[in-house]
């Protein structure tokens, strides 16, 4: 697995999906839609997984002495490891947010820890789409990116939307930390829980598919 | 002596295409060519020995161990070449070893410097940067390094001009004689197998058609040439593939039924007997 992870990044690596952890930064924005800043991650994997068809990434790491299970694997925990690094350098940015401007986003939900929480589970819902439907043909890298795009925005839009009109997440979950503090954390914790299961059973799902796929 | 390769009844169904009952060893230290014609199966058949694409049925076994269940020990001991080097074409070429050597438990590292200089590899350029030759022998480099007992190559000189391609065949006699590696290669230029192979693996519509030696296959058949359009009707029915040439007709014959009157008898080669069997 070290060898495979090496080679992601050492060949598959598109430089994008590095430049776009930057994009954490926009989380300092006074307004802005802030479940948008993770959305860049996303990309960031379509990249590199459009540049493995195009220098044929796939078909070298099947040669190579390894399990195709593991190719998946490997290039799924990069995706993870992409993702939170993109959380945890927003981390101080959604500090600043609050310290440096104290009147909360007009446009949607504070940056606040139960932001981080909701965008773990819609990256986790965009994991879960577009590795089962990638690993069903790697050769087809847009189509799975649109429909895991498309679902990502509809989840992002009720979210911004919740922050304005549902009581619990408009009182509580969208106000500058620490207040409600516990009732966010336990949004952060079930965040990451799903997060974990749905790439979880993307990575398995998404293994299953690839062994059975013809290159 | 142990065979290197062997498969046994490789079915693949494709819609519009079928890859039937093919079976075929491979010797060690010999040079197979794998002849046909465009879109006769040379690629599915090597694609399914490494399960690239997944057959139908069939029992395909490397070094004597069945390849599902020790696909990896399989490949730690072969390397696959389709085409030239086509993969991470804006890499460095020392980048591409470096994420490459990890993953070969025999990775020799005075071996892969020996043939960085004996092909004069420029380490720094990249894929894109190289000829279709050099490409190859970037792909060799990598396979040598890993002390590779056999060598897949699928159509290997396509692209190439007759200098690089003479030049390729002349390596590929010399890995077998020092480096003692087998060699299963494509071709639909059979000039280059005439010049290097030993056994030939035919395959015409996802059949094999033929498995033998080179000489022993060269020697089962013979052209035969007419000066008259059409060939005597007697011998009609003995010829394959015949076809109007400047004099007259000319056509394929097996020796066994030798002789013909009235035709001019001469020695085939790969390509006649190719191109007249695919007609027939």
């Amino acid at each position: 697995m070290k060898a495979l992870l090496q080679k992601e990044l050492r060949l598959a690596m598109h430089p994008a999906a590095l430049l776009f952890l930057g994009l954490s930064a926009l989380l300092i924005i006074p307004n802005y839609p802030y479940y948008v800043t993770f959305f860049y991650t996303t990309l960031g994997i379509f990249f590199i997984c459009l540049n493995g068809r195009e220098t044929q990434d796939v078909l070298y790491s099947a040669l190579l002495p390894v399990a195709k299970k593991d190719i998946v694997t490997a290039r799924v925990l990069v995706a993870v490891g992409l993702q939170l690094l993109q959380m945890v350098i927003a981390v101080p940015f959604a500090v600043l947010r609050q310290r440096l401007i104290p009147t909360g986003n007009q446009v949607g939900m504070d940056a606040n820890i139960a932001l981080f929480g909701i965008s773990l589970l819609l990256l986790g819902v965009f994991n879960w789409v577009f590795f089962t439907k990638y690993y069903r043909n790697v050769q087809k890298v847009g189509m799975p990116f649109n429909i895991a795009c498309a679902v990502y925005f509809v989840l992002l839009c009720v979210a911004e939307t919740a922050a304005h009109v549902v009581p619990f997440v408009r009182d509580k979950l969208d106000t500058p930390d620490p207040q409600f503090l516990a009732e966010k954390l336990v949004v952060l914790a079930v965040g990451a829980a799903l997060y974990a299961l749905l790439t979880l059973g993307a990575c398995r799902r998404a293994q299953s598919l690839f062994k059975k796929q013809d290159l | 002596m142990q065979d290197v390769l062997t498969v046994q009844g490789l079915c693949k169904q494709y819609e519009g295409f079928a890859l039937r009952d093919v079976s075929f060893t491979l010797r060690p230290g010999a040079i197979t060519g794998l002849i046909g014609r465009n879109g006769a199966g040379k690629s599915t058949t090597l694609k399914s020995l490494l399960n690239l694409v997944h057959p139908d049925s069939g029992d395909i076994s490397f070094f004597g161990q069945p390849f599902l269940g020790h696909e990896q020990q399989a490949k730690q001991q072969l390397s696959f070449v389709m085409g030239g080097f086509t993969y991470y074409p804006m890499k460095k070429l020392k980048t591409i070893t470096a994420a490459t050597r990890p993953f070969y438990t025999n990775w020799d590292e005075e071996v892969y410097r020996r043939c960085i200089q004996r092909f004069a590899l420029p380490e720094q350029k990249t894929p894109r940067q190289l000829s279709d030759g050099m490409r190859v022998k970037y792909a060799l480099a990598l396979a040598l390094s890993h002390h590779a007992k056999l060598l897949i190559l699928d159509e290997p000189t396509s692209g190439l001009d007759p200098v690089s391609r003479d030049e390729l065949m002349e390596l590929f006699l010399a890995l077998v004689q020092e480096e003692g590696v087998t060699i299963l290669f494509s071709t639909h230029i059979t000039t280059d197998l005439e010049k290097c192979a030993d056994d030939i693996l035919y395959i015409k519509n996802g059949e094999l058609v033929a498995q033998t030696g080179m000489t022993q296959f060269l020697e089962e058949y013979r052209m035969v040439s007419f000066t008259t359009p059409q060939p005597p009707a007697q011998a009609a029915e003995k010829l394959v593939g015949c076809r109007p040439s400047r004099t007259g007709c000319e056509a394929l014959v097996h020796t066994a039924n030798l002789p013909i009157d009235g035709a001019e008898v001469q020695k085939a080669g790969l390509e006649d007997i190719m191109v007249h069997m695919e007609r027939a």
